[in-house]
């Protein structure tokens, strides 16, 4: 019942729901399957009575046989049960296989139309929301949105077979049928304490476990430090410490869960003493209102007359599990992407002339990054922006890219806002090196042709070969067909970036962003992707925030961003030579990356 | 088996195969778990008599007995099942501890066996495996027990109990409930035979769904940029679609679940059957109905047994896995008899080959560091420069040639004595969750004052940042919200250095950010640290390459050139490369 609690912490973009509402869009993904949903509640309410039936049947012919009835009558009936039973074989299969379908079909079509909500999304949504959490919506959120439908089916034919049991007791008799009712709320009640006390119990242990995991994850980890320092005895007994508590709070609740059946049994047997006791007094006493036969029938109804309650009496908490799950899964496909176009004209050709006018972004109304921001990049310049963290560097990238929304100005490329343009034919225009180079599971031809499909082997060849001359594919397991593994893992962050940069190149944008990635890189691979770069950046205009000190000393143009605003702009030598701010954004990110660099000498 | 770490009281555990190890497992509280058997037993012939007492109570009925005697029945009826009720609630007790028992033993059985192993060991392994084995594959176990075996137990006494109780009702009633109970093995099997291979596929497809959606989120940008929405849902709604197939199946598998029919069969044709019989006069009405309500008894095992198998099947697979882990050998030892004195601190590679069965990862490596000499190792990711350092201290052992400290090969030196006079700073450092003062201070053996760890903080130019929270030294690391960055890391691992006093330093320079703004302090504390030590450092650094006393250039488990950074610009092409570039950058611009 670990997951009880997932996926449950609330997100910016959850909205509340009434149940009518959600109710109502639950049932319109049944639609479609509403004839056999039909079909399944309609055999489901028939199959709810052959238990009792064949009960009713049983008691029926016992009562006929003391009193020396036809064996050939009775055995007739007992052909009948025989057929009950087959029946209700058939019912539970038409039930199961039905729903399932439903279920199945439904449950891919909430997929999919949350699949094709979440990467309509603009990138804050994506800034936002850690992906574990999105994945959990999409994934398991969905599979409890079809629960609602299912428990209900269930909680129907639960219901009417404790009627049609409880309306059979009455016309057998009824003060057994009373006591027998008189009952049932300590089952009820019994099945409530006990889902109280497990839930404290569930929640407890969840959170102790989650401590206990995270104490097993550092002992774990911690080995290899432990044996560098030959420390294992001392990390051994923490371990102990964690394993005992553990094994504690586990036994603990193990032994609550574990005790509801006794206690149910407990309970269903105290009212078969009491039926048994009572109804024999009837049956002895004034047999014309109780025969042997119903007193039998009444033994065995207790069973079926009790097993249900419990159930029901779960239904409702379930059934808001699931309604809480569909609430989450609408308020995910709900939530509106902040990039809105206002028209879609075609892009044709582009040469790369970028200027912002007076543009004002802010992520929220608190913090704003840009205000009244002014540039102008002419086509085929190759500019470097450096800065702090904070400073607005990749807000001028995402804001290009249109994965975010600015709130004022205007953002022109070639002369045409940027509104005004078809997202995925301007979006083809540009080419994106991010940080960490990103690449699909799959080989490196298929990542290299990942941003333009249509492209022949010896197209990616080509894109391929026109980096560091070739070498870096020599250096692959399998040429251009070696398997990247899952993220890209079995590659080093070098070669990543190659395929990345291969991967824009083969495009061939008419304007390049490059997020220069932080982390150093051996002087072997640096100085291949430094090579890389300068083929790739060759002739088109080219927008790059700046780690590397090449980078900003091969510039055209460094801009200098402190707080939104550019209050610098040059180059290398000529800003370093004014000693303003760039001098000292030098000293901190870029001098140590020189090769004369000797700090202790200071 | 030879292991690095062990302790004094470990129970023998018989690990030849997953479910005798199971089997040792449970049998080290062997009381108990007979005390179990014997006591579900009882219980559910508690339970079977039952339907004697109701016979009881029926024939007093049907003969319009006294009150007292239908009282004496119920009274009867009353005392099995409170009987019941109290031998059931010891048995959950009993099975819940042994449960929680067997997950506890094997988790610290797994614990002890991952000390033992050597580092070449826990380099292969993913430390994401080894959790899922410590926290999953063990809780596997506790339900194997609990309810999964314990329930096979009680089925399997749900079943023959009844068949014993009609046997002594009237042997002839047995038929039918023998034929059920043939039925019902044989359907269980074959539905087991259905199900599992499907079951599998279903719980694969759903990591493939997940996996897919994984990845179309975290590559969202590059999705973006290119304009490949349509392809990435096209994608996801394909191995989707395939999850619903396999549902689908398996849905049709599980509503086609055979035993239930034979058992709603049985209860018609035991009916049928039982009045033929009474009709004969071989039975009493009274038995009849005995013989009713006892084949009622068989719906338990028959839809519990969907359930309980499929428990002890992922119990067995995670024991498979966890002996898995057990049984790896691993090919170092202490060693208390070897070489144990003060290290001068000359290293020397002869000839030394390097691999694993799937291919050799260093060739033919001789190089020679004097005692106190820095030598700087340089060479694309994957060339096996790490690997090469990993063997001077014997986290892995050459596969051929020598590696010797003061003369001596590694494998002859104690390896205690060894490890303790070798640092490693790796870039990613590992904290515990203790105070920095104790993470500081975790290298060194007794107790340690606290001014020695300020003043090795100090030297690693750690003192400040420390200072600046507000616990100090005592701050906990990774409590509220206290997080140590790369650098601090990096410095605290430093410190430990500067505590322990070893004689070789192994320091990985080499995944830093670049974009460090303390990169002055970091760089202050290695040059400190490594002074007077004999030190390999991996690093991507060109200050740092240049200003080694010598530079080892490794290529593709080689080592390509060594030398001063002199001789290598003579020597080296491709070192020449990496710093002409850097001159001619500046110069251009």
């Amino acid at each position: 019942m670990g997951f009880v609690l997932d996926g449950l912490d609330a997100e910016a973009y959850d909205r509340q729901y009434s149940d009518g509402v959600l109710i109502k869009r639950i049932a319109a993904y049944f639609r479609p399957h509403l004839r056999v949903m039909l079909l399944v509640v309609l055999v489901t309410s028939i199959g709810a009575g052959f238990p009792s039936i064949s009960a009713i049947l049983i008691s029926r012919s016992v009562d006929e046989i003391t009193q020396g009835g036809d064996t050939m009558t009775t055995l007739m009936w007992a052909a009948v049960i025989t057929v009950l039973g087959v029946l209700g074989w058939l019912v539970n299969y038409i039930r199961q296989r039905y729903t399932a379908i439903a279920v199945g079909d439904v449950v891919l079509k909430v997929r999919q139309d949350a699949m094709n909500a979440v990467v309509a999304r603009d990138m804050s949504f994506y800034d936002q929301f850690a992906s574990g959490k999105v994945v959990s919506r999409v994934l398991s959120d969905t599979q409890d949105f079809s629960s609602v439908v299912t428990l209900t089916i269930e909680l129907l034919s639960q219901v009417l077979l404790v009627l049609v049991v409880t309306v059979s007791l009455f016309f057998v008799n009824t003060t057994l049928a009373w006591i027998t009712l008189a009952v049932s709320p300590l089952v009820i009640l019994a099945a409530l304490v006990f889902r109280r006390v497990a839930r404290a119990a569930t929640q407890q242990s969840q959170r102790a476990s989650a401590l206990v995991n995270s104490a097993v994850s550092e002992t774990v980890s911690g080995i290899g430090v432990a044996k560098s320092f030959r420390r294992e005895a001392t990390i051994y007994r923490e371990f102990m410490e964690t394993n005992m508590m553990q094994y504690g709070i586990k036994l603990r609740q193990s032994i609550i869960f574990g005790s509801i059946w006794p206690v149910l049994n407990i309970i269903s047997g105290l009212a078969l003493v009491i039926i048994v006791y009572v109804g024999g007094q009837i049956a002895i006493t004034t047999p014309e209102s109780l025969s042997p036969g119903s007193w039998y029938l009444f033994i065995q109804s207790v069973a079926l007359f009790f097993f249900p309650l419990t159930s029901i009496a779960s239904f409702w908490s379930q059934f808001q599990l699931g309604l809480a799950a569909s609430e989450r899964v609408f308020a995910l496909m709900d939530a509106e992407s902040r990039v809105v176009q206002r028209n879609n004209l075609p892009v044709h050709d582009m040469h790369g002339d970028v200027v912002f006018d007076h543009v004002t972004f802010a992520y929220n109304p608190e913090s704003v990054v840009l205000r009244d921001f002014n540039l102008h990049i002419k086509s085929g310049e190759k500019i470097a922006i450096v800065g702090h963290t904070g400073a607005g560097k990749s807000s001028l990238i995402k804001l290009l890219l249109r994965f975010y929304e600015f709130q004022g100005g205007r953002i022109i490329v070639d002369g045409q806002d940027i509104r005004e343009l078809d997202l995925a034919d301007y979006r083809r225009h540009t080419g994106l090196v991010p940080q960490v180079p990103f690449l699909f599971s799959g080989s490196v031809m298929e990542n290299i042709r990942y941003g333009r499909p249509e492209a022949s082997d010896d197209d990616v060849l080509r894109a391929a070969q026109s980096l560091d001359h070739g070498d870096w594919i020599n250096d692959l397991p399998d040429g251009l067909q070696s398997d990247v593994g899952e993220r890209g893992s079995r590659l080093s962050l070098g070669q990543r970036q190659l395929v990345a940069l291969a991967r824009v190149l083969l495009r061939n944008p008419s304007i390049f962003f490059l997020d220069e990635a932080t982390a150093s890189i051996d002087p072997f691979t640096e100085h291949q992707i430094q090579e890389g770069l300068d083929v790739v950046m060759a002739g088109r205009t080219s927008i790059v925030i700046a780690h590397r000190l090449s980078t900003v000393r091969t510039a055209n143009r460094i801009l200098v961003l402190k707080n939104g605003d550019i209050i610098e702009e040059g180059n290398h030598e000529a800003l370093l030579a004014a000693g303003g701010h760039y001098a000292e954004l030098y000293n901190t990110y870029f001098r140590h990356q020189t090769y004369d660099y000797r700090p202790w000498e200071a | 088996m030879l292991r690095e770490f062990r302790t004094g009281n470990e129970y023998p555990y018989d690990r030849r195969s997953a479910a005798r190890w199971v089997l040792s497992h449970v049998m080290r509280y062997s009381y108990l778990t007979i005390g179990f058997i014997i006591l579900a037993i009882f219980a559910i012939s508690a339970f079977t008599y039952t339907s004697f007492q109701i016979q009881q109570a029926y024939e007093v009925i049907e003969q319009r007995g006294t009150l007292a005697a239908l009282a004496t029945a119920a009274l009867g009826l009353l005392a099995i099942r409170a009987l019941f009720a109290i031998v059931d609630m010891i048995n959950t007790v009993i099975r819940e501890f042994l449960a929680s028992r067997l997950e506890r033993d094997a988790r610290e059985e797994l614990y002890i066996s991952l000390l033992g192993k050597s580092q070449t060991f826990h380099n292969r392994q993913r430390v994401g495996d080894l959790m899922a084995a410590a926290t999953g594959d063990v809780t596997q176990l506790n339900l194997m027990i609990s309810p999964g075996i314990s329930l096979i137990i009680e089925a399997t006494t749900q079943i023959i109990s009844p068949l014993v109780a009609i046997a002594f009702l009237s042997w002839q009633l047995l038929p039918v409930p023998v034929l059920f109970v043939f039925a019902l093995v044989w359907g269980l099997i074959s539905y087991n035979r259905q199900l599992g291979p499907v079951a599998g596929m279903l719980r694969g497809q759903y990591g493939q769904v997940s996996a897919r959606l994984n990845e179309a989120i975290q590559g969202i940008e590059v999705v973006k940029s290119t304009a490949r929405e349509e392809f990435e849902v096209a994608r996801f709604y394909d191995v989707a679609k395939r999850y619903r197939d396999l549902f689908v199946q398996e849905g049709e598998i599980q509503a086609r679940y055979l035993p239930a029919l034979y058992y709603g069969v049985m209860i018609g044709m035991s009916f049928g059957y039982a009045v033929w019989m009474q009709s004969m006069a071989v039975i009493t009405t009274a038995q009849m109905i005995a013989f009713l309500s006892l084949v009622t008894l068989f719906q338990f095992p028959t839809f519990i047994s969907l359930f309980m198998f499929a428990l002890v099947q992922f119990g067995l697979a995670g024991a498979n896995r966890i002996l898995g882990i057990i049984n790896t050998e691993t090919e170092m030892d202490e060693n208390p008899q070897g070489e144990s004195h003060q290290v001068r601190g000359e290293i020397e590679f002869n000839n030394v080959d390097f691999g694993y069965a799937d291919g050799s990862i260093l060739t033919n490596v001789s190089f020679t560091a004097k005692a106190g000499e820095t030598i700087a190792i340089v060479g694309q990711t994957g060339s096996g420069k790490t690997t090469l350092t990993r063997l001077v201290n014997r986290t892995y052992d050459a596969t051929a040639g020598s590696v010797s400290i003061d003369g001596v090969d590694v494998k002859r030196w104690n390896l205690d004595s060894l490890r303790s006079q070798i640092s490693m700073i790796e870039q990613d450092v590992f904290l515990f969750s203790k105070t920095i003062a104790e993470n500081i201070a975790f290298g060194a053996r007794g107790d340690v004052p606290r001014t020695q760890i300020e003043w090795a903080a100090k030297q690693a130019q750690a003192h400040d940042f420390i200072c600046s929270f507000p616990d100090g030294y005592d701050t906990v690391v990774g409590e509220r919200g206290v997080t140590l960055s790369g650098g601090q890391r990096q410095r605290i691992a430093i410190a430990r250095a500067f505590l322990t006093d070893p004689r070789i330093l192994i320091l990985d320079d080499s995944t830093s950010a670049i974009d460090s703004a303390t990169e002055d302090q970091i760089q202050r504390a290695m040059h400190e640290v490594l002074k007077g030590r004999t030190t390999l450092l991996i690093t991507h650094r060109l200050a740092q390459i240049r200003w080694a006393d010598r530079i080892v250039v490794v290529r593709r488990g080689r080592i390509e050139a060594q030398g001063t950074h002199e001789e290598l610009l003579v020597k080296s092409e491709s070192y020449r490369r990496i710093f002409v570039r850097d001159d001619h950058a500046a110069t251009m611009a």
